[in-house]
């Protein structure tokens, strides 16, 4: 522990020397890359000690804090996040320094600087915490770290008004959490997880209660459809840097919080799993079906985050059910699933927000309508960003691939079973829709941003970011493609993480389980498809210096004089699919003789949130006369609650 | 990976293109044209090769690595069929999975190929391609639960070889019903009537052929080629399903499965005589109901 | 036998499930025919051995179900010239995937069922997947035929039910086809009085207009 520790203080002083030497930036962004870097690299290697297999002792802090002692440790569960947040704040934050350097002057980016070293401690320090006080305090200095990043442009007011919601919802989610511990613990007193862990049997109410809580809690923070309202406008509204950060890890500690509770809960009943599965096929469903009708990049992936963190509850749904049926195998391959599928979406969804932000950092607009034919100006971007397209998508030989092999196992073997977990199977058809859905999505974004031509003159000027921006999304794309040839090395840690949730011994992870036998086969499998793409491209490559090759106008059928504005726009790519699922995508099509557009409502914000909120204004509105500021009114008030309670005593006839 | 299932193979790939050919003639012969010989293919590809190629200006190496992505991904997925009906060369549990994976990846690859030419063409068919396939994977899923409801096994060797024979005599309704699904995804995937006419003469119509409108000399035969492989893929998985030949030699069960080929590909070639293509919007319901029959086929056997 | 009438029960789902997918009025009728003929079958194939009573079952339903009831009903979208169900009220896709959800959940009632052992394992579940088969359909469209189709859908669902009770009521299942007949003359009020669109006064929707 004393290693993370170490490693922490380095980020945070990262952080500092970049906000204290805001006079000489040179100096400051050098230290803050030696530090931090550092520090994510201590850490980092730290976690993957621990997903090896190394035991590290649970770390005490002096009784002396309130509610309890301050213990922090590191299972392979926490590891997992933690090697995720290490890695992927690293490339946010180097590629913030680029991306933010252009405002230097006229916003405060050394201060932007440490508060994303104070977000990557405060996620660290959530998943080592072994104590619900620490947690809390790690949670929230979380939130208003976020919070403070997703204003960083707060001159503009669509911004403002994202920051509000997200601090709302997460608000609701942190009140949640108190309500949830102080519940758990209300009979011993004992607030650490330890003492949770080790709370005697609850009645079905409280079981239910506690569930359902933790599912509210934490699937706020998740963006579990439907509270999924606040993501997309906070991912909008931030900075590249920190969406990918957001999207990538912030509300995965959503799904770290759920996994922890069925860790100290023990096996749930079979209904909590059903509703997390529900909920997942839900929230990929409708995830990927919203983000098909957006045209605004940023949202477009935010919403892809709902959906995978619908594949990731998909996961733990499973897990939870084969717990509760008893089915170990189901229960491992379930969590471990939504372990990897957490960790592998955390490298590709960031690095999808780096591409899209050095979209936007070279042309300026977020629309995807406008944008086009950026694979010529931008080429390691736009490879950077089709290989996080592919990896999204679920294709093979990427990681995405990797852990949906994993989760469509736990939900194929749920199908054979023979008792009520059968019906799980079916969720197995939902993922692939959701795949499905996934790919023509992406097909659309990379067409639309980087194929064909532009359709607006934006695109004329655009080029290369710097290679501070470059080499943070060149990184994570390997790590991709690495994680996706190798299932053997990046599988069995993730079992050890599902055994260790499914509350199973480790070594029933290592040998005993089918899976890991058909890691090696599958390891093969993704290498030969590798080398045989490759193969099949040199050869094609050879083959093609030997004949003749002509350049010519795309064919237009005809046409003589094609125009790029005849270009087919994300829009009418999506349109079909939207008409196919228009009775929940919350479209409007708007069209004129000779223009196609579409607009999208959020079923949840604009439907139920936003008219309550305006109800609950009004209401509050009403009640203004009784605050007129005078003093001896308060008085009178105070008065008159004395005397009421007074007056309830009385009548009750009860003596305090 | 046993070098009779390479053999199995082999054999497969070069009859590949013999597929659509028979389709073709067969709905020549029924509608009383001559029709194209079914060796037409062949000589196709033969001459493809031999061309040049001509690249659009706006064309980037997405375009250049379509066809040789598609290719390669459905090579590496025969891999996973169980072609002498006992275990295929390469087999893992889960490889359905994979399986899937590579054709969504084909799908990939040929979809963007198209959408990096510009063409307000080829867009169109290429978010018509997505929204069909969009329909056609949870088919496909659940045509795979059916199969490992029945097998209990979860490679693609298991659940189209020896514990399928087995599960016959106890599940015959619900894996007659499975290949009824499979069938009319073989229709839809590859892109045959009634999802899409592969003869039809206007742009505006097409799916599959309005995506490779650019694509020209060996580019184009390999994507002819590639299509020819994917229609003999699902034709392997329909005739697997109906036909377990695990109890054959290893000869015996190439031959039978050539022969089912055969009769998929009649199959096609009466649907494409006797049925009108239909309306777009009208597509994903076919597919539904695809899924319903798999659907009611899982349902069968859980009860 | 026991096989033939399996075979049968899985048409009888399967023409449900086409009946709810098509947006042709013939091609519903068809359905409907043909599956008529195979409760006509069934009838045959069910009865406990060869008794005049079986034969004149059969005979009775085929005659009624399968050509009779399919005439008439072909012969008013002729008159009224009506096609197609334009625009039900849950769209085919939807409508689709209910019919399946149906069919699974008759399928895990059924075996829940406190029945006494029946003929046939699938003799109930089919016969409650196509009394909710029917019901969609007939709650889900506007036409006023695609309604008909719908009742008589039920009704063949609560046929397949009376099935299972040959051996204790056994006039439960003419009674049955006498309701046919009462539908044939509803029918033939169509024909008579022209009604090409729906019934408005049996459109549910429209039942709103009456507030003031």
């Amino acid at each position: 522990m004393t290693w993370l520790g170490i490693s922490l203080v380095l980020i945070v002083m990262g952080g500092v020397s970049a906000a204290a030497l805001s006079r000489r930036p040179a100096l400051g962004e050098m230290l803050f890359r030696l530090l931090f870097g550092a520090g994510c690299l201590t850490g980092a290697a730290l976690a993957l000690a621990v997903l090896a297999g190394a035991a590290v002792p649970d770390a005490s802090l002096p009784a002396a804090a309130p509610f309890g002692a301050w213990v922090f440790g590191l299972d392979s569960l926490s590891a997992v996040f933690l090697l995720a947040i290490l890695s992927v704040g690293a490339a946010c934050a180097f590629y913030g320094l680029t991306y933010l350097a252009h405002q230097r002057g006229h916003r405060a980016i050394g201060a932007a600087h440490l508060l994303l070293a104070l977000l990557v401690t405060a996620l660290a320090l959530a998943v080592a915490a072994r104590a619900a006080v620490p947690f809390l305090i790690a949670w929230e200095g979380m939130a208003v770290a976020a919070y403070f990043l997703v204003v960083l442009e707060h001159e503009r007011p669509e911004v403002r008004r994202a920051g509000m919601i997200y601090v709302v919802a997460t608000h609701v989610g942190t009140l949640t959490l108190f309500a949830l511990f102080a519940s758990w613990a209300a009979g011993t007193g004992d607030l650490s997880f330890a003492g949770l862990a080790a709370h005697p049997p609850f009645s079905t109410g409280r079981t239910g209660m506690l569930l359902v809580l933790a599912l509210v809690a934490f699937g706020l923070k998740a963006g579990a459809v439907p509270f999924h309202f606040w993501l997309p406008e906070a991912h909008a509204a931030a900075p590249a840097h920190v969406s990918a950060l957001m999207s990538g890890i912030v509300i995965k500690m959503g799904v770290y919080g759920l996994m922890r509770v069925v860790v100290l809960f023990g096996p749930p009943p079979p209904w909590w799993g059903w509703v997390v599965l529900a909920l997942g096929a839900c929230s990929g469903v409708l995830g990927v079906v919203w983000a098909l009708a957006q045209h605004d990049i940023k949202r477009l992936l935010a919403f892809h985050s709902v959906e995978n963190i619908g594949i990731i509850l998909l996961g733990i749904g499973a897990g939870a059910l084969g717990m509760a049926y008893g089915h170990p195998v189901i229960a491992v391959l379930g969590f471990a699933g939504a372990a990897l599928h957490t960790f592998n979406h955390a490298l590709f969804k960031s690095l999808l927000f780096l591409g899209a932000g050095s979209v936007i950092h070279a042309t300026g607009t977020r629309d995807v309508d406008r944008l086009g034919g950026l694979a010529r100006r931008m080429p390691i971007t736009a490879a950077a960003f089709l290989i996080g397209a592919a990896a999204i998508v679920g294709l093979p030989p990427l990681n995405g691939f990797v852990s949906e092999w994993v989760v469509y196992q736990a939900l194929l073997r749920g199908a054979s079973t023979g008792d009520a977990m059968q019906v799980a199977g079916l969720a197995a058809a939902a993922l692939a829709l959701i795949g499905a859905l996934a790919l023509a999505c992406f097909v659309k974004v990379v067409g639309a941003l980087f194929l064909g031509t532009a359709r607006d003159s934006v695109a004329d000027a655009a080029r290369e970011p710097a290679r501070g921006m470059l080499r943070p999304q060149v990184g994570l794309a390997v790590a991709c493609v690495v994680i996706g040839l190798s299932p053997i090395a990046v599988v069995p840690p993730a079992l050890r993480v599902g055994s260790l949730v499914a509350g199973l011994p480790s070594g029933a992870a290592g040998g005993g389980l089918q899976i890991d036998a058909a890691a090696g086969p599958a390891t093969v499998f993704a290498l030969a498809l590798a080398v045989g793409l490759l193969a099949a491209w040199t050869l094609r490559g050879a083959f093609g210096r030997r004949q003749r090759r002509l350049e010519a106008a795309t064919w237009g059928c005809g046409y003589a004089r094609p125009s790029p504005r005849m270009a087919y726009t994300a829009s009418s790519f999506a349109a079909p699919l939207l008409g196919a699922f228009r009775s929940v995508a919350g479209v409007r099509p708007d069209h004129t003789p000779t223009t196609f557009a579409t607009h999208v409502i959020d079923p949840v914000l604009d439907r139920a949130i936003l008219p309550a909120w305006h109800g609950v204004r009004t209401a509050a509105t009403r009640l203004r006369p009784i605050q007129r500021g005078g003093l001896s009114q308060y008085l009178l008030y105070v008065v008159a609650a004395v005397v009421t309670v007074l007056l309830y005593l009385l009548v009750a006839g009860r003596h305090p | 990976m046993t070098p009779e299932g390479l053999v199995a193979l082999g054999i497969v790939g070069v009859t590949a293109p013999l597929v659509p050919g028979i389709a073709v003639k067969t709905k020549s012969l029924l509608t009383g044209r001559r029709g194209a010989p079914v060796l037409q293919l062949y000589y196709d590809l033969w001459k493809l090769i031999r061309k040049g190629t001509v690249y659009s200006r706006t064309t980037t190496w997405v375009f250049r690595a379509g066809p040789v992505v598609v290719l390669a991904s459905l090579i590496v997925a025969a891999l996973f069929l169980p072609l002498d009906g006992r275990g295929a060369p390469v087999a893992f549990a889960g490889d359905v999975v994979a399986f899937a994976g590579l054709v969504a990846l084909g799908r990939f690859a040929l979809v963007l190929a198209g959408l990096d030419t510009g063409s307000s063409f080829e867009g169109m068919g290429a978010s018509r391609e997505v929204t069909i396939a969009s329909f056609a994977e949870p088919t496909l899923f659940l045509c795979f639960i059916a199969l490992v409801l029945a097998t209990g096994d979860l490679s693609l060797s298991g659940m189209l070889g020896t514990p399928l024979a087995a599960a016959w005599p106890r599940a015959g309704a619900s894996l007659s019903l499975v290949g009824i699904s499979l069938f009319v995804l073989l229709l839809a995937e590859n892109s045959r009537v009634p999802v899409d006419d592969p003869a039809t003469h206007l742009e505006l119509t097409m799916i599959h052929e309005v995506i490779v409108l650019d694509h020209s000399g060996p580019d184009l035969a390999l994507i002819l080629y590639g299509s020819a492989l994917k229609l003999t893929l699902f034709g392997v998985l329909v005739v697997s399903v109906f036909v377990p030949r695990a109890g054959l030699s290893g000869p015996a069960a190439v031959a039978v499965l050539l022969a089912g080929l055969a009769v998929v590909a009649v199959a096609v070639g009466v649907v494409e005589s006797v049925m009108a293509r239909l309306r777009l919007t009208r597509v994903p319901q076919l597919l539904v109901g695809a899924a319903a029959l798999a659907l009611f086929g899982i349902v069968l056997q859980v009860h | 036998m026991h096989g033939a009438a399996h075979l049968v029960l899985l048409l009888v789902v399967l023409s449900d499930l086409a009946i709810l997918g098509t947006t042709r009025l013939s091609s519903c009728i068809r359905g409907l025919a043909a599956q008529g003929w195979l409760l006509g079958l069934l009838a045959l194939l069910l009865a406990p051995r060869l008794s005049v009573h079986a034969v004149g079952l059969a005979l009775g339903t085929v005659v009624v179900k399968a050509i009779v009831l399919p005439w008439f009903l072909s012969r008013a979208i002729r008159e009224a010239a009506v096609r197609r169900e334009i625009e039900p009220l849950v769209g085919f896709i939807a409508s689709q995937l209910l019919g399946a959800l149906a069919v699974a959940l008759a399928f895990a009632i059924a075996s829940r069922l406190p029945l006494p052992t029946v003929q046939h394992p699938l003799l109930v579940p089919v016969s409650l997947a196509t009394l909710m088969i029917g019901f969609i359909v007939l709650t889900t469209r506007r036409k006023a035929l695609t309604q008909v189709v719908g009742y008589l859908i039920l009704e063949n669902g609560i046929y397949l039910f009376g099935l299972t009770q040959t051996e204790s009521v056994p006039f439960l299942i003419e009674v049955g086809v006498l309701l046919d007949v009462f539908v044939g003359v509803f029918i033939m009020g169509i024909v008579v009085f022209h009604i090409n669109r729906e019934f408005d006064s049996l459109d549910a929707t429209r039942l709103t207009e009456l507030t003031d």
